[in-house]
C-alpha cells in the first residue's frame, strides 16, 4: 500500500519534462520587448548558417548602432555560451522531478548447512514526499536562470551599444584632429616659407614647428585609441576574418529633438528591472526551501521499501524495511535557523535591490538629462557661435585686420570645439545606453 | 538714435529747440539748431551783425546765432551723437548740436559773444575756448576757473572777441574721454575790416582720431597712440568732401590738431605759406613757402595759396598710416612668400580663405571683400584711372576754371588736356 502511494506520488508529482526551447522564449521575449531585436541560440549547423548570412548582410553597409547591437546579439560567442546555462538549469529541474532510483539489496548467507537469503527493494521515501516542493524550488531556480541569461543578453546589447558609440566617436575624433593637423601643417609650412623669405624669425618659426609636432603626436594617439575602440566593438560582435573590415558611419546619430519622457521612473524600475524580479524569485525559492527544511528537520534519510527474508528451509518472510536516521545529536534546529537566516537575508536583499534600483534609475536619468543639456548647448549655441566667430575672423582677415596665423589658430580652436561637441554628443548617447541599462538592472550575477 | 530735424543753412533754417531745456529757460535762450547730415554745408552768409567773408567747414557747418542787445548769442548743446565717418561706417560719438565736431562758431573781432552751453551728456563738462584771449573765469577749465557744468544744466560764457584769428573749442572736463569721444569745434574770428586778410575760399577742419574696433561703433577712449580712424572733422576718405576751388582763387585752409600726434599735411601742385596760428596772424616777413605743414599737437595753422594750377590735387597727411583706414598692425608681412600649396591646404579648412599680401597690399584697394560690420576697407576710393588705395586723412583739392564765386559743388574728375597724363612708353614717336 505504501508502495502504491509512493508510486502514485511519483506519477502525479514528477511532472517536470524538457521543454522544446529550454526557456529561450523568455530571452527572446525580453529581446523583442526591450531591444526590438532578434536573438538566436545557435544549436545546429542550420542555425549557424542563417546567423552567418544575416551578419554578412548587416555588415554590407555602414553599420548603424542598431545593427551593431543586432549582430552582437546574434553572434557574440560568450552570449551563446550563456544560453547553454538554460539547458543546464532545465536539466536540473527535470532531475528534481525524478525520484532517486529504487534501491535493491540482496544478501545470501550460509552458515553450516543453513542458507539465508535476504532481499529488499527500498525507495527514497523522502524524495517522493518532498518531490513537489523540490520541483517547485527547481522551477523557480530555472526561472532565475532564465532571467539571468536574459540579463546577460541585455548586457551584451548594452555593451555593444556603448562600444559602437565609442568606436564611431573615436574615428570621428581622428578626422577632426586630421583637420587640426592640416591647420598646424599649414602654419608650420607658411612659417617656414616666411623665414626663408626673410619675413619671420627662427624663434617664431620654431614655435609653429613645435606645434605641428605636438599635434602630430596627438593624432597618433587618437588613431591608436580608435583602433582599441573598434576592436572592442569587433569583439562584442564576435567578428573575425574578413568581417572585421566592417564600415562605421562618419558620425554619431543626431541629438534627439527632445529628451525622453519616462514618466514614473521608479515604478518602471520596480516592474522592469530583472534584478528586482530575480531577487523576488529568490525569496520565493528560499521560502519554499525553508518549508522543506522544516518538513525534514528530523528526517535525514528515510527510506522505505518491501523486504523479504528466507531462511531455509523456512518459507519467505515478507515485510517492509524502514531505515531511519534519528537526529540524536542534530535536532535540525541549526539547519532551520540557517535557512531562516538565509531567507531573512534574501528579504533584505530584495529591499536593497529595490532601493538601489530606484536610486540607480534616478541617477542615470539625471546623468542622461544633463548630458542631453550639454550636448544641446554645444549643438545649438557653442558650435554655431564658433562658426560665426570663424566667419567674423574671415571678415577681419579680408580687411587685413588680422593675419593668416590668427585665422589658422582660430581654425584649430574651431576644431577643438567640434571635438568637444562630438564628445558631448557621445557622452549623451553613452548616458542614454546607461539609462536603458539602469532600467534593466545590473546583470551578470549568477542566481 | 535721436530723432532730429535736418537743419539746412541757406534754404530757410529749420530750427529745433533743445528738448531738455525748461520752458522758463527756453524763453530766454537762443535756439540751438542741430544738423543731421555729414555733408559740407554752404557758407553761412551773416544775416546780421558785422559783415565778414564766411568760411566753409569741411563736412560741417556754421552755428547760427541771434543778436540780442548788442550781444551775439550762440547756443551749444553737448550731447551724444551719431556721426557717419564715411559711407558704410557710423560712430557713436559725443559732440555738439547733432554733430562731431560741433558747428563752427564764426564771429568778428570786437564782437561781444554770449555762448550758452547746455549739457546733455551723462557727465559734467565745460568748454575751453582754445587760443581765445578772454577773462580768466571764462576760460572753461573745470575746477580751476569755473565749476564743471553738471549734466542737465546750462551755463553761459560771455566775452569779447578781442583778436581775429583761428581758434577752436573743446572740453576741459574729463578731457581725455570727451575729446576721445569727438567733442570739439572750430572758432573763426574774422577781422573787423572784411578786406583784411581776405581770401576767396576759406576752408576749416579739425584733425581728430578715434580708435574704433572693426565691427563696433563707440571709440575706445583709453587708447593712447594706436588709433585706427584718422579723421578730418570726424570723417575719413572716401568720406571727406573735396575742397572745390575756382581757378585763380586765393585759398585759405585752417586746420586744428586735436589728436595725440603731429600730422605733416601736404598739398600737391601748389606751394603754401602758414599765415595764421592759434597765436595770431603771421607777419608777411615771417612766412616761408612750403608744400607740407607739420601740425603740432593741440595747435592750429592756416595755410594760404593761390590756386593757379587746374586739376585734382591730392591733399593729405604724409604719415602713410594716416591715409589708411582700420588695419591690423600685427599682420605678418607676406611679401615674397610663395603661398601656393599652403593656400589650398588652408582652403580645405577655410573655403573662403584667399592668400593675400604676397605681392604687397595693393590688391586691398582693388578687391571688394566682405568686411566686419561698420568697417571701412583699409584703403579704397575709385578715381578716374583706377583704385585710389587711400583712406583716412586724404582728400582732393579740385581746381577748375569758371566756377561761380560761391559754388562749392563737386565738379567731378578733372579732364586732362590731351597729352598731359603720364602714359606707357611705347617707343620713340615718329
Ligand atoms: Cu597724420
Amino acid at each position: 500500500m505504501v508502495l502504491a502511494i509512493a508510486l502514485g506520488v511519483t506519477v502525479s508529482g514528477g511532472c517536470a519534462t524538457f521543454s522544446r526551447d529550454a526557456g529561450f522564449g523568455t530571452v527572446e521575449r525580453l529581446a523583442g520587448e526591450r531591444l526590438d531585436k532578434d536573438v538566436k541560440w545557435q544549436r545546429s549547423d542550420d542555425d549557424h548558417g542563417s546567423v552567418r548570412s544575416a551578419v554578412k548582410e548587416f555588415l554590407s553597409s555602414p553599420l548603424s548602432i542598431d545593427n551593431a547591437v543586432q549582430v552582437a546579439l546574434l553572434n557574440n560567442p560568450g552570449l551563446q555560451a550563456t544560453y547553454s546555462e538554460l539547458g543546464i538549469a532545465e536539466a536540473e529541474l527535470v532531475q528534481a522531478g525524478r525520484v532517486t532510483n529504487p534501491h535493491f539489496s540482496y544478501r545470501r548467507t550460509s552458515e553450516g548447512g543453513e542458507r539465508k537469503i535476504e532481499w529488499a527493494l527500498t525507495f527514497p521515501l523522502v524524495d517522493l514526499l518532498t518531490m513537489p516542493l523540490r520541483t517547485r524550488i527547481e522551477g523557480r531556480r530555472f526561472e532565475q536562470v532564465k532571467l539571468a541569461v536574459a540579463g546577460r543578453m541585455l548586457d551584451v546589447a548594452a555593451a555593444a551599444r556603448k562600444s559602437w558609440i565609442e568606436a564611431v566617436a573615436a574615428e570621428e575624433r581622428v578626422r577632426y584632429l586630421e583637420q587640426a593637423m592640416l591647420a598646424a601643417e599649414a602654419s608650420a609650412e607658411l612659417a617656414d616659407r616666411m623665414e626663408r623669405a626673410g619675413n619671420l624669425n627662427r624663434l617664431d618659426r620654431m614655435r609653429e614647428e613645435a606645434f605641428r609636432s605636438g599635434m602630430s603626436a596627438r593624432l597618433s594617439d587618437a588613431r591608436r585609441e580608435a583602433v582599441t575602440d573598434r576592436e572592442r566593438l569587433t569583439r562584442m560582435m564576435g567578428l573575425s576574418g574578413s568581417d572585421i573590415a566592417f564600415r562605421l558611419p562618419g558620425r554619431l546619430p543626431e541629438l534627439p529633438a527632445d529628451k525622453a519622457d519616462l514618466g514614473e521612473l521608479e515604478a518602471r524600475a520596480m516592474t522592469g528591472r530583472l534584478d528586482v524580479r530575480a531577487a523576488a524569485l529568490e525569496t520565493e525559492r528560499l521560502a519554499e526551501s525553508l518549508g522543506l527544511t522544516r518538513a525534514t528537520r528530523f528526517v535525514d534519510v528515510l527510506e522505505l521499501g518491501p523486504a523479504a527474508t528466507k531462511e531455509d528451509p523456512a518459507p519467505w518472510k515478507r515485510g517492509f524495511e524502514v531505515s531511519l536516521q534519528l537526529p540524536v545529536f542534530d535536532w535540525g534546529s541549526a539547519r532551520v535557523s540557517r535557512a531562516e537566516a538565509i531567507y531573512m537575508q534574501a528579504l533584505h536583499r530584495v529591499a536593497e535591490t529595490s532601493v538601489n534600483a530606484g536610486s540607480e534609475v534616478r541617477n542615470a536619468w539625471s546623468a542622461y538629462g544633463s548630458a542631453y543639456d550639454v550636448a544641446k548647448r554645444y549643438r545649438d549655441e557653442i558650435l554655431p557661435l564658433r562658426k560665426r566667430i570663424a566667419e567674423e575672423n574671415m571678415l577681419r582677415y579680408n580687411g587685413m585686420l588680422i593675419g593668416v596665423f590668427e585665422l589658422l589658430i582660430d581654425a584649430r580652436e574651431q576644431v577643438e570645439a567640434s571635438i568637444a561637441g562630438m564628445d558631448a554628443l557621445r557622452d549623451f548617447w553613452i548616458s542614454e545606453a546607461n539609462l536603458q541599462a539602469a532600467f534593466n538592472g545590473p546583470q551578470g550575477a549568477n542566481p | 538714435m535721436m530723432s532730429r530735424r535736418q537743419f539746412l543753412i541757406g534754404s530757410g533754417a529749420a530750427l529745433a529747440g533743445a528738448a531738455l531745456v525748461s520752458r522758463a529757460q527756453a524763453a530766454s535762450l537762443p535756439e540751438a539748431p542741430v544738423l543731421e547730415k555729414a555733408a559740407t554745408q554752404p557758407p553761412l552768409i551773416p544775416p546780421n551783425g558785422r559783415p565778414y567773408q564766411p568760411v566753409v567747414t569741411l563736412n560741417g557747418w556754421t552755428l547760427p546765432w541771434r543778436m540780442k542787445a548788442g550781444w551775439k548769442e550762440f547756443h551749444l548743446i553737448a550731447e551724444p551723437v551719431r556721426r557717419e565717418i564715411a559711407p558704410g561706417m557710423t560712430a557713436n560719438l559725443w559732440g555738439y548740436n547733432g554733430q562731431s565736431p560741433g558747428p563752427t562758431i564764426e564771429c568778428v573781432e570786437g564782437d561781444k559773444v554770449r555762448i550758452f552751453v547746455t549739457n546733455k551728456l551723462p557727465e559734467h563738462t565745460t568748454i575751453h575756448w582754445h587760443g581765445v584771449l578772454l577773462p580768466n573765469g571764462m576760460d572753461g577749465v573745470g575746477g580751476l576757473t569755473q565749476p564743471h557744468i553738471p549734466a542737465g544744466r546750462t551755463y553761459v560764457y560771455e566775452f569779447v572777441m578781442k583778436h581775429s584769428g583761428t581758434f577752436m573749442y573743446h572740453p576741459h572736463s574729463d578731457e581725455m574721454v570727451q575729446m576721445a569721444m569727438g567733442m570739439m569745434g572750430f572758432i573763426v574770428v574774422h577781422p573787423k575790416d572784411p578786406d583784411r586778410y581776405r581770401v576767396d575760399r576759406d576752408f576749416v577742419f579739425l584733425i581728430n582720431a578715434f580708435d574704433i574696433e572693426p565691427g563696433s561703433f563707440t571709440p575706445r577712449v583709453n587708447t593712447m597712440l594706436d588709433f585706427n580712424t584718422w579723421c578730418w572733422n570726424s570723417r575719413v576718405f572716401p568720406g571727406i568732401d573735396p575742397l572745390v576751388v575756382r581757378m585763380g582763387d586765393r585759398v585759405r585752409i585752417r586746420m586744428g590738431n586735436l589728436t595725440m600726434t603731429n600730422h605733416p599735411i601736404h598739398i600737391h601742385g601748389h606751394r603754401f605759406s602758414v599765415t595764421c596760428t592759434d597765436g595770431g596772424w603771421v607777419p608777411q616777413s615771417a612766412r616761408w613757402p612750403e608744400t607740407t605743414v607739420d601740425m603740432p599737437i593741440g595747435s592750429l595753422r592756416a595755410v594760404e595759396f593761390t590756386a593757379d594750377a587746374p586739376g585734382d590735387w591730392a591733399f593729405h597727411c604724409h604719415k602713410s598710416h594716416h591715409v589708411m583706414n582700420a588695419m591690423g598692425h600685427g599682420v605678418p608681412t607676406m611679401i615674397g612668400v610663395d603661398q601656393r600649396g599652403v593656400a589650398e591646404k588652408i582652403n580645405r579648412l577655410l573655403p573662403d580663405y584667399m592668400a593675400m599680401g604676397e605681392r604687397g597690399m595693393a590688391e586691398m584697394g582693388e578687391m571688394e571683400m566682405p568686411l566686419p560690420d561698420n568697417t571701412l576697407p583699409m584703403m579704397s576710393g575709385q578715381g578716374p584711372f583706377g583704385p585710389l588705395e587711400m583712406g583716412g586723412m586724404f582728400t582732393v583739392v579740385k581746381i577748375r576754371q569758371g566756377l561761380a564765386r560761391d559754388d562749392y559743388n563737386d565738379p567731378g574728375w578733372y579732364r586732362h588736356p590731351e597729352g598731359t597724363v603720364a602714359r606707357e612708353w611705347a617707343g620713340e614717336e615718329k
